[in-house]
């Protein structure tokens, strides 16, 4: 009987045992690639990475520069009502802010521009990405919810709400960033007097423009919809009336909106005016028509005007292509380096 | 307190005999865990940003985005600490639920522990642990005598004997216990081990006093003795034990410290950029004050002051938030692995490793002295018989084959049972050995034999096994059974050991009616006694000097044939008058004893080996080529201490000893300045590096006491470095303390403290890693200890395996997540001069604070668990790998801002290289344009993978687990990216994230520079890299390199050390001065201190309750031994 209960308790042990597991995890010997860095292993490498960069490179710096961009500063244009007066001025001038200013200045294409074309504003010393001014916007009413002069958001202030009739109506598109939006408007003629056309929609966000940015209740009667809504304070139109001819670019959905809302990483930024698809521009001075409302001098901005076609990779800029050359190149000498001292060793070694 | 026993009338209320030594339970476990965390400067940080964000309108980034990653953190620090503390709750459990016989309604019956109450009456059977403080009853023993081991309590490690009083011994029975009623007096629980008082009144009778003899403390086992009764007196927390256990103090890691200041570095860092900032806010804001569109900018002082804490929350995330649960966490499973290491297992007592502490797990790889206890942790504290030495020829030299049995030779025995003159020689040494001692027998199958002494024990053990069967102890006989037939020795006296006489005698009357007086003791001493005639005496010296060498105790037996007129003279005048002197009668018994002995003739000698754990002299070898030094602290004698020391290759023959044995500062002073002043010469004059320091430095308690006065403490230790090996020997435990904190306060370097009893206790605490030795059950040194291992040779592997791996792991670790932090967070102090200091974020805020704790939390976790620069068998094999960590070369204020600088660096170009990739701001085909997040986003995901990338790089050793870090960390933020821009659709949650990731992936430049950015900015990392290796190759790569190439690096890492030799002997050269040119026959003349020839080392308790030649007299084995039942 003794001897069997032994033997018993023999089996149990293990079980009892306090011995660690023999596994790979806590015996710490996992499988492990063990990378040691000498020039020879490290040789392809350098070598792969500049016969691979150097060639896209070259792409790159090729389709940029394949790229046509030309654009006019009209910031300091002068009143065409007016003569030897600036809009500019007449925009700081605070008794006659309000009178409209058209200017026309020419912007000449050194070669023609052919497909798609787009035409940009650009400001410049603007900072959009002013932390109070990022966030002053209600997403909340943007996507369509109707919000009451409490439940507007807190953010907007001070455009938050302003006094219709001794009542506090919420603004609509409240907030700074709406309340700054860009009014200036172009129109482009050629030499011969023609005007071109172009589509102010189709420049914003898939996503803003389906998602984010929605008309409230009921989105097919603006007027209805936003008749508890006041203006921006520093606007001359409702928000219903930013596109009456396409309900679809109207309202919040207004696409330059939409695009005015997606604030820019830095103070110097363009954004998407319009654009002309598969359209053929050619060579040659082409006068541009302002309606001269944005004041910016004040603060020592500035403002453009850009037309430009674009490439598979976007607008114009060699620094990618540059950057892929210059990289691919150090590498390379890097790798010639590297085989030198390589041979070196390997001729000491045998020494 | 007053305890009313075996009356089950009387309500008693005292405390329950459950100890609980968990930190937490249910109720306060979540202000305690609480107050624990924020006690950390790092958490209240964290917990400021959080306040400071709920103020409207200062928060770049919301209100929530620190206290989600904060709440996250806490709660895993919380999983951790419960966890742990589950364990304890556990271990308490376990101990709380053994077993005893506890007297209940006139029987035993079996109870846990925590059921013990004050005033029951336990039954404890030998070997068992004592459940709680006892008050001795009585025992299986003549006059309610027992054994106990107290190696718990006060790391002693002979026996104790306790004593019942007289009026209870007489208890055997349960039948006995029903009789018994009445009350015990005592004082409050205290923490005085050594103390007790009380009285103790039985069934109505007078008041009887109780002393410290009487007590059997919790903590302290039963030992060679079949059962005791006991009166349970002081229960649980109210325990001597527990009274005296105090928690461990908290230790903070080298690494920790500087983690500290470098986390303080990153707060100043955070300050500067944030005021810079804000001063910069307030020059945007003077520029002009026209810009219409903003709606408010915040000026004037109050504006100045928001601007600041603005800054302060924005760049907080510097400061990596998932630092310190990063680190908990590798800790915690880096203790896991410490835990489950096979090579540290120890098969006989199934004893795994265990770290109880996680938190100096790369303290282990910077320790630079060792304090190692001796009895228990170098040696197994197991005396054996190993060689002896008889009538001037050797035995035992071979290897005994014979299993249980150390001391086997053929030809002992063949001159045991031949009538060569030999064997006459032989016989008597033998029947010596089992006379000439004060053992007693316990008839088990075999003989097992009872003694306070381990030596005794081991020679008695040998005679046994050489057929001289010490059977029978009688008051007045001892009956040895030799070769088949008993024979009886009368014991006429015994004549005490003590460390002053280092010897014992006994005087016989052998069967044949001779008279005998044996004596065995210290060489010097018996030598000094040999008659004239004495023969052997130069052989015996060699054989001596032999056993020495070898660390073996030694112990000559001598003896010499009494004339009964002579001896009847001595016993009846001079050993009568001493024994009944009443002043001064251990002097007067000692002298009595010099008187007879004399005249003796020497037969022998004999050889114990204090029996060293196994690979202890490679052990210390191993760490001794780590560049470790190693100090043995023991409260043995300087004999026994040496023995070790040579035993275990510490100190060998080439090496001089000086010896500090002086009793006054002055001569204290004298004898180290004259020592020091010799070794300098020594040093001077050697050409070759004094790596080879020829010297030992064995001091003594008492002039320890001297040496560690404030006067002395510098020239103490100034010559104690100078040493190659230090022994301290007969030092209290506080010294033990004192000793470690000195060389702690002074040498500005990593001590460690090993040992297994409670002795050790306060080194370990002191010493900047305790290790405890574990093995037997309930230790108390391993339990105060940080790491417990069960065998001292498991600290090859500790140190210079995990302890430079966890080094080298966590050092990486806590650097690469200052880098990504620093990486990231840096971006947005050159994104606010685009913004006009506006504290704007590039990123999405939830981005941002997802940054650590998902997005690149693995990567960290791999660096600081799988990365491995050698094997372990190459790490232990060479133990000069360990410099790296020791030295802590990897990881300090130089690594840490060239750490800065690099990822500053790296930060600039992920900043602006696609900045300027977005310089026409057309992303797309189509002409549309991105806004300020769409380049937040380019700028994030390349962030993120060239960080993961650099955690890449610099992995040493690439795991799976590597690879689902590096590229796992990116896919989870491609996925959450994904999700994350779509979410508003759904809920009212990352409107500015919205569609992010589809147009983001639709941009060619995106692509393009996600190939283009990791590549560039993780060029010179590489290239560095790679030179480094070329140019200024580390030991560790070279050792890597043949490693893989299978070739054995030791000739490698020889070059790679003669360097730093040459070096530190330069140094070493300096601190000792130029004494080149002075004579150099002084130095030679220096003092060999002692001659290594005394070997003698005895151990037995002195100044016990009851005297040996008491106890001898007690007992006796020829009847059968009184039952209990």
């Amino acid at each position: 009987y003794n001897i069997e209960s032994a033997s018993v308790t023999g089996l149990d042990e293990p079980e009892d045992s306090k011995k660690p597991d023999n596994t790979a995890f806590k015996q710490q010997r996992l499988p492990a690639w063990q990378p040691i860095l000498t020039p020879k292993s490290v040789l392809p490498t350098f070598f792969i990475i500049s016969f691979i960069f150097i060639p896209i490179g070259a792409v790159l710096f090729t389709t940029s520069d394949g790229v046509r961009e030309d654009f006019v500063d009209y910031t300091h244009c002068t009143n065409s009502l007016v003569p030897n007066e600036t809009c500019a001025s007449l925009r700081e001038n605070r008794t006659r802010m309000n009178e409209p200013c058209t200017c026309v200045v020419n912007i000449t294409l050194n070669t023609p521009m052919t497909g798609n074309i787009y035409m940009y504003y650009g400001l410049n010393n603007f900072f959009q990405n002013h932390r109070r001014y990022v966030k002053s916007r209600d997403d909340n009413q943007l996507v369509g919810t109707h919000v009451t002069n409490t439940s507007i958001s807190k953010d907007c202030t001070p455009y938050r709400t302003d006094t219709v009739n001794g009542y506090q109506a919420p603004i609509a598109p409240c907030g700074a960033i709406a309340n700054s939006f860009f009014n200036d408007s172009f129109t482009l003629q050629q030499e011969d007097g023609n005007t071109v056309n172009y589509l102010t929609t189709g420049i914003s966000w898939y996503t803003d423009h389906t998602v984010k940015f929605n008309n409230p209740f009921p989105s097919n009667n603006l007027t209805a919809a936003f008749s508890t809504y006041t203006k921006p304070k520093f606007w001359n139109r409702y928000v219903q009336d930013l596109d009456t001819s396409n309900i679809n670019n109207n309202g919040y959905k207004n696409e330059a909106l939409e695009v005015w809302m997606r604030t820019a990483a830095f103070p110097k930024f363009r954004k998407l005016y319009g654009r002309l698809v598969n359209t053929n521009l050619p060579s040659g001075t082409y006068s541009l028509k302002i309606n001269y409302n944005y004041p910016v001098t004040a603060f020592g901005g500035r403002k453009r005007f850009i037309i430009s076609t674009t490439s598979w990779m976007g607008g114009k800029n060699n620094f990618l292509g540059i950057a892929y050359i210059v990289v691919g190149c150090c590498s390379f000498v890097v790798g010639v380096a590297l085989c030198i001292i390589h041979f070196i060793t390997r001729h000491k070694n045998v020494e | 307190r007053t305890i009313y026993f075996n009356q089950p009338l009387e309500e008693q209320t005292f405390l329950k005999n459950e100890i609980s030594t968990g930190k937490y339970n249910f109720l306060t476990f979540l202000p305690l865990f609480l107050f624990e965390q924020f006690r950390k400067v790092f958490n209240i940080f964290f917990l400021i940003i959080c306040i400071l964000q709920q103020i409207p309108g200062i928060s770049p980034t919301g209100k929530y985005t620190t206290i989600v990653p904060l709440v996250f953190i806490l709660l895993v620090a919380a999983i951790k600490e419960i966890v742990e503390d589950y364990k304890r709750h556990r271990a308490d459990d376990a101990v709380n639920n053994r077993k005893v016989e506890v007297f209940r309604d006139g029987t035993f019956v079996e109870l846990a522990w925590t059921q013990v109450v004050v005033g029951d009456i336990v039954k404890v059977v030998s070997g068992k642990f004592f459940p709680a403080d006892l008050i001795l009853l009585s025992s299986s023993e003549p006059q309610a005598m027992c054994y106990i081991e107290t190696a718990n309590l006060d790391g002693e490690t002979n026996l104790k004997i306790r004593q019942g009083i007289p009026a209870t011994s007489e208890i055997q029975s349960s039948e006995d216990l029903l009789q018994l009623h009445g009350m015990i007096e005592c004082e409050s629980p205290n923490r005085h081990l050594y103390s007790f008082n009380g009285s103790i009144k039985l069934n109505e009778d007078r008041l009887l006093p109780l002393g410290p003899d009487q007590i059997l403390l919790r903590g302290a086992m039963l030992r060679n003795t079949k059962w005791i009764f006991g009166v349970v007196v002081y229960t649980g927390h109210e325990s001597k034990l527990m009274k005296n256990a105090n928690r461990a103090p908290l230790k903070m890691s080298n690494v920790d410290r500087t983690t500290n200041m470098q986390i303080w570095f990153l707060m100043a860092v955070l300050i500067v950029i944030s005021l810079a900032s804000a001063i910069g806010s307030e020059v945007w804001k003077k520029e002009t004050t026209q810009r219409w569109y903003l709606n408010d900018t915040g000026t004037g002082p109050k504006g100045f002051f928001m601007e600041l804490l603005t800054f302060i929350i924005l760049y907080n995330n510097l400061v990596p938030i998932s630092l310190l649960v990063t680190l908990e966490v590798v800790k915690f499973i880096q203790a896991i692995f410490i835990n489950s290491d096979l090579d540290m297992y120890f098969e006989p007592t199934d004893t795994p490793a265990m770290a109880r502490t996680s938190n100096l797990n790369e303290e282990l790889g910077q320790v630079k002295y060792i304090f190692s206890d001796k009895t228990g942790t170098l040696t197994e504290n197991i005396m054996e018989f190993k060689k002896c030495s008889v009538a001037g020829i050797k035995y035992g030299e071979g290897i005994s084959e014979r299993p249980g049995c150390y001391f086997y030779d053929e030809s002992f025995v063949e001159n045991l049972q031949t009538k060569y003159v030999q064997s006459n020689y032989v016989h008597e040494f033998t029947t010596m050995m089992s006379v000439c001692h004060t053992v007693v027998p316990e008839k088990e199958g075999n003989f097992r034999y009872q003694s306070s002494s381990p030596d005794e024990n081991a020679i008695v053990k040998a005679a046994r096994n050489l057929g001289y069967v010490f059977c029978v102890r009688t008051p007045t006989h001892v009956v040895v059974r030799c070769q088949g037939k008993d024979e009886s020795y009368e014991v006429l006296n015994v004549l005490e050991f003590s460390s002053t006489r280092k010897r014992m005698s006994v005087i016989v009357r052998a069967p044949d009616g001779r008279i005998i007086l044996m004596c065995k003791g210290a060489d010097n001493v018996i030598f000094e006694r040999l008659s004239e005639k004495s023969q052997f005496k130069f052989e015996t010296e060699n054989h001596l000097r032999d056993y020495a060498r070898d660390g073996l105790r030694t112990l000559c037996f001598a003896q010499t044939e009494l004339n009964e007129a002579a001896y009847k003279k001595w016993n009846d005048t001079v050993y009568y008058e001493a024994s009944t002197a009443v002043v001064d009668r251990d002097k007067k018994l000692s002298d009595a004893y010099e008187a007879i002995e004399k005249n003796l003739f020497l037969l022998g000698t004999s050889a114990i080996e204090d029996k060293l754990q196994q690979g202890v002299p490679e052990t210390i070898a191993t760490l001794s080529a780590a560049d470790i030094k190693i100090w043995v602290l023991t409260g043995d004698k300087q004999e026994t201490a040496i023995n070790i020391a040579y035993s275990s290759q510490l100190v060998n023959n080439d090496m001089s000893l000086v010896i500090l044995n002086d009793s006054t500062l002055e001569k204290t002073k004298q004898t180290m300045e004259e020592a020091i002043c010799d070794i300098r010469k020594e040093l001077t004059c050697l050409e070759e590096a004094p790596e080879t320091s020829k010297f030992a430095l064995i001091v003594t308690g008492s002039t320890l006491q001297h040496a560690l006065h404030k006067e002395l403490e510098e020239t103490f230790l100034d010559l104690a470095l100078s040493c190659k090996a230090v022994v301290c020997c007969r030092v209290s435990p506080i010294q033990k303390a004192m000793i470690v904190e000195l060389v702690k306060k002074n040498c500005n370097a990593i001590t460690l403290a090993i040992g297994d009893g409670a002795n050790d206790v306060s080194m370990i605490q002191a010493a900047h890693v305790g290790v405890g030795i574990s093995g037997q059950e309930g230790l108390q040194a391993a339990n105060s200890s940080d790491y417990s291992i069960a065998q001292f040779a498991f600290l090859g592997k500790l140190l210079l395996v995990h302890g430079a791996w966890n080094y080298n792991r966590l050092t990486k670790c806590i650097l690469f997540s200052f880098y990504k932090n620093i990486c990231l967070y840096l971006i947005e102090l050159w994104f606010a001069f685009y913004n006009g200091f506006s504290g704007q974020i590039l990123f999405d805020r939830w981005t941002i604070s997802f940054y650590n704790v998902f997005f690149t939390a693995l990567p960290p976790f791999t660096l600081g668990l799988f990365e491995r620069t050698c094997s372990s068998k190459v790490m232990l094999k060479h133990p000069q790998l360990y410099s790296i960590s020791q030295s802590a070369s990897k990881y300090n204020a130089k690594v840490f801002w060239a750490m800065f600088a690099n990822a500053t660096v790296h930060s600039l170009m992920l900043f602006y290289i696609p900045m300027y990739s977005m310089k026409s701001e057309i992303a797309f085909s189509s002409g549309k344009t991105g806004g300020y997040l769409f380049l937040g986003n380019f700028v994030y995901t390349f962030t993120v993978i060239t960080v993961c990338l650099k955690a890449g790089l610099e992995s040493g050793t690439w795991t799976i687990l590597t690879h689902i870090a590096v590229w796992g960390s990116f896919a989870i933020w491609l996925i959450f990216f994904g999700i994350y821009s779509h979410i508003f659709s759904i809920l009212p949650l990352g409107s500015e994230m919205l569609g992010q990731a589809d147009n983001v992936m639709a941009s060619p430049v995106f692509w393009l520079g996600l190939i283009l950015v990791p590549p560039m900015v993780l060029f010179r990392d590489l290239l560095w890299k790679v030179f480094r290796r070329r140019f200024q190759k580390s030991v560790v790569e070279r050792v890597q390199e043949l490693e893989v190439e299978h070739i054995d690096p030791q000739k490698t890492i020889l070059d790679g050390a003669r360097q730093s030799l040459s070096e530190r002997a330069h140094l070493l050269r300096n601190m000792f001065g130029m004494g080149r040119n002075e004579d150099r026959d002084r130095s030679s003349s220096l003092r060999s201190l002692q001659d290594a020839n005394h070997g003698y080392a005895f151990s037995q308790e002195e100044g016990g309750v009851v005297s040996q030649s008491q106890l001898i007299r007690q007992y006796n084995t020829s009847n059968e031994r009184g039952s209990s039942y």
